[in-house]
């Protein structure tokens, strides 16, 4: 606890929700929340003047409640790359991650909101997206990996199995040493079915960061749907 | 029966030759003019043809037989009383008896023929009219009475024998009976007839009108007939009285052949031309009015000099001709009918059209209108134009066979209406006379107005068919409506249910797990596992209401549209499903209704398919294709009769389509899988939803 507390501001419509969380994660003394707002352009002014290192949005707010939260994640973003954002959402649907990831998946984090229950799942999204990473909830991901739609000319119909299952546990965020872990498979096997992927994807040019964070954008647009889509 | 005929025959042929006899004798050799051709052409020949005419068509029915008895006796009468009056010119033998006195044996023998003869009339004539309209007696007494009077008979013999002078037994025998039988006849039918009335004969009861009629006038002329008995041979008198004398004769005459045509009064069918029947009525109507005709001018030819007599008798007879004329115009329309003229055929046809919408009642009604309009052998009218309206034939009279129709001189008429011909004229030859130029208008008139009214038909029949189809429609929208509504009042109690049932119960066990969690607490008990077990069920509830909400809506359809709404529902099916989107649907945000009733297909569909189906595979097609969204579900599952597309959930989602303008076609078959295809009138929402 030598660390100093994560400076978090909070953004939900809901009182007892708010106030709830940010005594959630004040007592866990591992994050400050310097502001908790009611609305996207609160939570605007409020990122604005107090630079935090990241952001709990919930996904509904006023004025119509419909996607607020995403249009200032995606404005927060474009002003303060370094700022994470964490979605809190109550859709349990894979489409609303799709739109928050439109633009790309750097320091986004896609949360039911009941997740604030599980609170070490909330804190490590929230360093996550702090550093720059993304995660995704595991319920979207299971639906995803659990869904009988094909789409004959999706990218990822050209991936074995087991290039879709390290594809799959990437996409929790987890480290290769975690994935080989959860698979049961040696570290370097891993490796190699993930390179075959980039390759197969065509990211064999990008970063390693950068790659990782594609194949999982990849696999959320493209495993699911078959909208045909040029890749960003 | 033959040999009576046989006999009756001979007796008319002797009763013609009487007739020939007289009229030679009266005419040439006596020049009697006076007497001669007037009663011979008033009542001797009408009563004869007419007799001869009956007897030729039924010769064994009594009215027929006596008719020509009536006829042939008269003949014979005054056949006898020119022989009678030739030999007393010739050879000077005076039968006469001196006017008080008694006549010589030889004298009295020698008028007894006639006598007896002309009382036969007399008596024959009750005989006919009594016995009217069978001839046959019917009721107890007729037979008596009638027989009775065969006695009169005696009358010539009994009554010199008895010492009354002649004067008095020519009044017994020839003036009284001749005066006033027909009478005693006429009142003995009006008898007959209320006997009959009363028993129920409805023939003779029907009869009763005519009878009393003739009694009236019958016993009116006996009773003027007294003039003549006061009054000799000579004058106004005579003429009136000859006119008097001619009428029973000339009346039953005309009466028995008329009835005979138009009342079957002779017992069979008279097969014959009705020119016949006419011509047999203008010929004693004919004969009657030049009878009486020659009476006038030969009854002022005593009085005045011949110039002036001839004069009178021009005059009388131009005078008389309107009479003559109205007496034929009603036999005429008597025996043919009513015969109409061009413009009321026209009028009634126009009658006719105007109320007519029922094609198989007008077509016979058009035949038999023509045909008797025109007077035409047979006539036929086809209406109607074979591919949208029935056709219906009417025809009317005796239609000759196809080839002998074409030989006939048939004639056709099309209906025409512009250029359509809908409908057909033919008709035969006319009965009697050419075919008049007159003939031919009205035809192609009556044509012209049929066919306007057969299209008028055929548009009544469009319309009445468009009325009904708004109705059915309007009624399924009613159903429609209907069901909508139910269906969302089942709806809205489902989800209740869910509520109250569902996630308040799982609320109210959540707070009795925390009140247990206090109590474990209280009691300084270990409560982790029980905040857990809160936990997760808190978990539970949020997911169940989760699904509630969406059941309820598709927050996915308002907030990112059709499309992602289709794909999300489709990657929770159990089985694999493939979407197939349409590049140029990406993000195109449709008006809110277009959006859920599309979205509602889907569904309804891929639950059907869990449902019933038992597919393996789902296919969702959406493309946009000339102002229409089109949305295709199809399976690869059991697939279902389509005519039992009922009870599927089919209807509700027809109703959901048709509700925005949409329409549904269902495709399937057993073992063939489904195919469930909306098309939706394409509007896109105003403001985009980014």
């Amino acid at each position: 606890m030598t660390e100093a507390p994560m400076r978090v501001v909070i953004a939900e419509d809901h009182y007892l929700v708010r106030e709830g969380t940010r005594r959630l994660l004040e007592d866990t003394g591992a994050v400050g929340v310097v502001a908790a707002v009611g609305d996207g352009t609160e939570l605007l002014r409020a990122v604005d003047a107090l630079r935090p290192e990241a952001v709990i949005a919930d996904i509904r707010m006023p004025p119509t409640h419909h996607t607020e939260g995403i249009a200032a994640a995606h404005a927060i973003r474009a002003a303060h790359p370094r700022i994470g954002v964490v979605m809190l959402s109550q859709h349990a649907d894979e489409n609303y991650a799709f739109e928050l990831f439109r633009r790309g998946t750097d320091g986004l984090a896609y949360l039911l909101k009941e997740r604030i229950g599980e609170l070490d799942e909330l804190l490590r999204a929230l360093r996550e997206v702090a550093s720059g990473r993304s995660v995704v909830d595991p319920r979207i991901v299971e639906v995803l990996m659990g869904s009988h739609t094909r789409a004959a000319d999706a990218p990822l119909a050209c991936l074995t199995r087991r290039e879709l299952d390290v594809l799959r546990h990437m996409a929790e965020g987890k480290t290769n040493r975690a994935i080989a872990k959860a698979l049961v498979l040696s570290e370097s096997t891993i490796e190699k079915h993930v390179n075959s992927t980039f390759a197969k994807l065509g990211l064999a040019e990008e970063t390693q960061l950068h790659r990782r964070v594609s194949a999982v954008l990849a696999y959320l647009r493209h495993a699911p749907a078959s909208r045909t889509r040029g890749m960003p | 029966m033959r040999g009576n005929g046989r006999a009756l025959g001979a007796a008319a042929v002797a009763g013609g030759l009487c007739l020939l006899w007289a009229a030679t004798t009266g005419a040439f050799l006596l020049r009697n003019n006076t007497v001669t051709l007037p009663w011979i052409l008033g009542a001797v020949l009408p009563c004869y043809c007419a007799g001869l005419f009956a007897w030729w068509h039924a010769p064994t029915h009594p009215v027929a037989r006596r008719l020509l008895l009536i006829g042939t006796a008269l003949s014979a009468s005054i056949g006898i009383r020119y022989t009678s009056a030739l030999l007393t010119t010739w050879y000077g033998w005076d039968l006469r008896a001196p006017e008080n006195g008694l006549p010589s044996p030889t004298a009295a023998l020698a008028v007894l023929p006639a006598e007896w003869d002309n009382l036969t009339v007399s008596i024959l004539v009750v005989h006919l009219l009594a016995l009217l309209p069978d001839g046959r007696p019917r009721f107890r007494g007729e037979l008596l009475v009638l027989r009775s009077l065969w006695a009169l008979l005696a009358l010539p013999v009994a009554l010199p024998a008895a010492g009354v002078p002649t004067h008095g037994v020519e009044y017994a025998v020839f003036y009284y009976p001749e005066a006033w039988l027909p009478g005693i006849g006429a009142t003995l039918l009006v008898m007959r007839c209320l006997r009959g009335r009363a028993a129920g004969r409805r023939d003779l009861a029907a009869l009763l009108p005519v009878a009393t009629g003739a009694a009236a006038l019958f016993l009116g002329r006996a009773a003027s007939r007294l003039f003549r008995s006061w009054h000799g041979e000579t004058g106004v008198l005579y003429l009136v009285g000859s006119l008097l004398g001619a009428l029973p004769y000339v009346l039953i005459s005309l009466s028995v052949v008329y009835a005979a045509f138009r009342y079957r009064l002779l017992g069979v069918d008279i097969v014959i031309r009705r020119s016949v029947v006419y011509g047999t009525l203008w010929l004693i109507i004919s004969g009657w009015y030049l009878g009486m005709a020659m009476t006038l001018g030969l009854t002022a030819g005593q009085y005045f000099p011949i110039g002036l007599s001839v004069l009178i008798a021009v005059t009388a007879t131009a005078l008389f001709q309107p009479l003559r004329a109205r007496l034929n115009q009603l036999a005429e329309r008597r025996v043919f009918g009513r015969r109409l003229t061009s413009f009321e055929l026209l009028v009634q046809f126009g009658s006719a059209l105007e109320h007519a919408y029922d094609l198989s009642r007008l077509a016979p009604q058009l035949a038999a209108g023509l045909q008797v309009g025109l007077g035409l052998r047979w006539a036929r009218v086809r209406l109607g134009a074979g591919d949208d309206l029935p056709v219906h034939t009417g025809t009317a009279g005796e239609e000759p066979d196809g080839c002998a129709a074409a030989a006939g001189g048939a004639r056709g008429f099309p209906l025409r209406y512009g250029n359509d011909v809908l409908g057909l004229i033919e008709y035969g030859p006319k009965t009697e006379g050419r075919f008049t130029p007159e003939d031919h208008d009205v035809v192609e008139t009556l044509a012209r107005q049929a066919a306007l009214a057969v299209h008028n038909v055929r548009l009544a029949a469009e319309l009445s068919t468009r009325v009904d189809e708004v109705q059915r429609q309007a009624g399924e929208l009613d159903a429609s409506r209907a069901r909508i509504v139910h269906a969302q009042d089942t709806e809205r109690r489902r989800i209740e249910r869910r509520l109250h049932d569902g996630i308040q119960q799982d609320l109210v066990a959540l707070v009795a797990k925390l009140r247990l969690a206090r109590n474990r607490l209280g009691r300084g008990g270990d409560i982790d596992a029980v905040l857990t077990e809160v936990q997760d069920d808190a978990y539970r509830v949020i997911d169940e209401l989760r699904e509630v909400a969406h059941g309820i809506h598709s927050p996915v359809l308002s907030d990112q549209g059709l499309v992602a709404a289709v794909t999300s529902r489709a990657r929770r099916m159990p089985i694999p499903v493939t979407v197939r989107v349409d590049p140029s649907l990406d993000r195109v945000r449709f008006a809110l209704d277009i959006e859920e009733s599309a979205f509602y297909l889907v569904s309804e569909a891929l639950t059907n398919v869990l449902k019933h189906a038992d597919a393996t595979h789902v296919t969702i097609r959406m493309s946009r294709s000339d102002g229409w969204l089109v949305v295709e579900v199809r399976d690869d599952g059991v697939g279902f009769p389509t005519g039992t597309t009922r009870g599927l959930g089919l209807t509700g989602m027809r109703d959901r389509i048709e509700a925005v303008g949409g329409d549904l076609l269902i495709t399937s078959g057993s073992g063939a899988g489904t195919t469930i295809r909306s098309r939706l009138a394409e509007r896109v929402r105003e403001e985009s939803h980014d």
